[in-house]
């Protein structure tokens, strides 16, 4: 029984949470009211290592959340079910935009999509940049990062190795001033 | 490209996908554009702009429709359960380790230089992306409306996605009609 309860709750987090990430923790807060499957405090730890581990948050916390609720079982229950809605989505627009790649309205709609692809992103980057403004190392770390890749451009993996790796020397730094 | 593959190909991806799903959108146009050729650059914009378009997770999402892209549906299917095989390991296996690691210090650096590394990343991928596209008179008013709406009126990106849609396509039938 469970389990149907279990693959309910995280297709209705697929169909309705837009925006990914953090988006879903609004659902997740209500299934810790309805259900006993978890407490406040854990959802709050849940969300918090969800995003220290690879993948995305939203993600992590519904394996992390069916986890919780029913093992292992649960939590591979809950991943996909939370991803089904996409997938079906996903492959009908696919065909859609093959079928009628031709049509008038499909390649007005992705001549259109491209600017805002470009407008959604920018405004991702300032909206992290903001609150890295006032954190002297962060800009100085991001400016090296920045010129580094200036002229050629390197595997994604090298900046995230890099930048962790500076983030520990630099703690050890603090530690050892105080 | 084989099914087994793609499966190792987005398994590799999961596992790197620190710091959020945005990373996603760096980590696709390396592994695809520039490595394997696979994709185009402007495939990878339009996907990025449609898995916003659509409910769940972005970085699944986008995963699917190359997936989708490359293989049909069994591709997109292989794309989902790649993407989240290490995820989904991390936590099953070490989530109780790691609830006992949030805190510590080492773990907090590696993150915050993680997070300005995300940053990093997704101004070059701005760049990359606007030096690829096709500028036009059209180009420019959308992106600054985009950018607008966003930051000072704080629509959500799907309203925002669906508004320009909407004005964007309309205006170019609009032109259509006239000529």
């Amino acid at each position: 029984m469970i389990f149907i309860h279990l693959f309910w709750e995280f297709f209705k987090i697929g169909v309705f949470s837009f925006g990914g990430g953090y988006a879903t923790i609004p659902f997740l807060y209500h299934i810790s009211q309805v259900y006993n499957w978890y407490s406040l405090d854990e959802l709050t730890q849940m969300v918090a290592v969800a995003s220290i581990t690879p993948g995305p948050v939203g993600i992590n916390v519904a394996t992390y959340a069916g986890l919780k609720s029913a093992g292992i079982l649960g939590s591979a229950l809950a991943t996909i079910s939370e991803m089904l809605p996409s997938l079906f989505l996903v492959i009908i627009v696919s065909k859609l935009l093959k079928k009628f790649s031709d049509n008038f309205y499909v390649r007005a709609i992705i001549e259109t999509l491209k600017p805002i692809s470009c407008g959604l992103l920018t405004a991702v980057a300032i909206g992290l940049l903001k609150p890295e403004i006032k954190d002297i190392k962060a800009i100085i770390l991001l400016a090296a990062l920045l010129l580094l890749s200036w002229k050629s451009k390197k595997d994604p993996l090298f900046y995230i190795l890099i930048a962790a790796f500076i983030g520990v020397i630099n703690f050890i730094y603090i530690i050892q001033k105080h | 490209m084989s099914l087994f593959k793609l499966f190792i190909i987005f398994v590799k991806i999961g596992a790197i996908l620190l710091g959020g799903g945005y990373v996603i959108l760096p980590i696709m146009t390396s592994e695809f554009v520039d490595k394997r050729k696979l994709v185009s650059h402007d495939d990878v914009v339009d996907y990025f702009a449609l898995a916003q378009s659509l409910p769940g997770i972005i970085a699944a999402n986008m995963s699917m429709f190359i997936g989708y892209k490359l293989r049909g549906k069994w591709g997109a299917i292989i794309a989902m359960l790649g993407v989240t095989f290490v995820p989904f390991w991390c936590i099953v296996l070490l989530a109780s380790v790691l609830s006992t690691l949030v805190n510590n210090s080492y773990v907090q650096g590696a993150l915050w230089g993680v997070g300005v590394s995300v940053i990093a990343l997704i101004m070059l991928t701005v760049r990359e992306m606007w030096q690829k596209s096709k500028k036009n008179a059209f180009f420019y008013t959308i992106f600054i409306l985009t950018l607008i709406t966003l930051l000072v009126f704080k629509l959500s990106p799907i309203q925002t996605i669906l508004l320009f849609t909407l004005i964007g396509v309309g205006y170019k039938r609009f032109r259509e009609g006239r000529a």
